[in-house]
């Protein structure tokens, strides 16, 4: 139970990064009417921000 | 003509005057605090039925969040009901559920605060020490470091404490608090409500805890440098009112005699003035 919750507390950057600011930034995408760059969905673009920036939060400790 | 009092004088007095305000059910900080989280709780299907605008929604779920931590102070010093009378069950109840808006658990709130008590301003052992900050502007900058994942301030300090004082079981409750919140997050941000879960959750309590760190642990002990008694925290005017800094102008009071309800320390402190400035307290313009 207690590794189970402290595995899941040390990749909270990147669970958040994709699983939560991912589908925010895709939807906010939409709803700007904003198209993405290489034809790709609004929710990949805004994975593919979302995940590189939980990762980037994940290495280095820090958001901003 | 002033008067200087004996050291035992000033004690006596003091504590007499605190002893009026004690024993005093608030109902006050009952009612706000299980109000508070009605009414936040309510915001979600006044605004997924659309009752509500989304951005009326975020400016009252950024004050309950901001509301939402004192009520449960209240309970963390037994004042709504020490152990053992009949209004223990409120004081838990109070306790616990008032500060599901800020995602902190009240065993870590109440085990970590009575360490700040103890600790005021050491920078070891005070859980809100990494609240430090040069001036306004570095206390909110500080705040958000603070809430980085990887900093040793903030949050994280309080896990270290709870280690500390052999309270590692409180943990697990940070860390159920923690997962909760951000599963329902992440469930309502892949069921297309990304939007309203930000801006009546996330970001309310961001800017919560910026205004609760800034206005409860950074201005009242300002500018943290001394320890004792009468020189840990400070009385102070505050830009924003007595309501809009929530009370701690007069934080010292709360410091000297926690088991006084918060809407009575302007009155005790107004009474007990005289003594604070005999003990060469710090009463900034107020």
């Amino acid at each position: 139970m207690q590794f189970v919750l402290k595995n899941i507390i040390h990749f909270m950057p990147l669970i958040f990064g994709v699983g939560f600011l991912g589908p925010l930034l895709g939807q906010i995408i939409s709803m700007l009417n904003w198209q993405a760059p290489l034809g790709l969905a609004p929710l990949t673009l805004g994975l593919i921000i979302g995940g590189a920036w939980g990762a980037f939060a994940q290495y280095k400790g820090r958001w901003i | 003509m002033s008067v200087t009092l004996t050291e035992k004088d000033l004690r006596k007095q003091e504590i007499a005057i605190a002893r009026k305000y004690a024993d005093r059910l608030p109902w006050e900080a009952v009612v706000w605090g299980l109000g508070n989280l009605l009414v936040w709780l309510s915001l979600w299907p006044l605004v997924f039925l659309g009752f509500v605008p989304l951005w009326l929604g975020f400016i009252i779920a950024t004050l309950n969040v901001m509301l939402c931590y004192l009520p449960s102070h209240e309970a963390q010093h037994d004042i709504i009901g020490r152990k053992g009378t009949k209004w223990r069950w409120l004081n838990e109840l109070v306790g616990h559920v008032s500060t599901i808006p800020l995602v902190l658990p009240y065993r870590v709130a109440k085990l970590t605060h009575i360490q700040h008590h103890l600790h005021a301003n050491n920078p070891e052992l005070d859980p809100d020490f990494s609240s430090m900050a040069k001036g306004p502007w570095h206390a909110i900058w500080k705040s958000i470091q603070n809430r980085q994942p990887g900093a040793e301030g903030g949050f994280n300090k309080y896990g270290d404490v709870l280690q500390d004082i052999g309270r590692p079981d409180a943990l697990i409750d940070g860390a159920l608090f923690q997962i909760t919140h951000f599963g329902i997050l992440i469930a309502l941000a892949w069921s297309g409500y990304a939007l309203e879960a930000a801006l009546l959750w996330w970001l309310p309590r961001q800017i919560g805890l910026t205004y609760i760190q800034f206005f409860l642990s950074w201005a009242p002990h300002h500018p943290a440098d001394k320890t004792g008694r009468y020189k840990d925290t400070r009385a102070f005017k505050s830009a924003w009112g007595n309501i809009g800094s929530m009370g701690m102008q007069y934080h010292i009071v709360h410091h000297l005699h926690p088991y006084i309800p918060l809407t009575d320390t302007p009155r005790a402190y107004r009474e007990m003035r005289y003594i604070l400035e005999q003990r060469d307290c710090r009463l900034e313009g107020i």
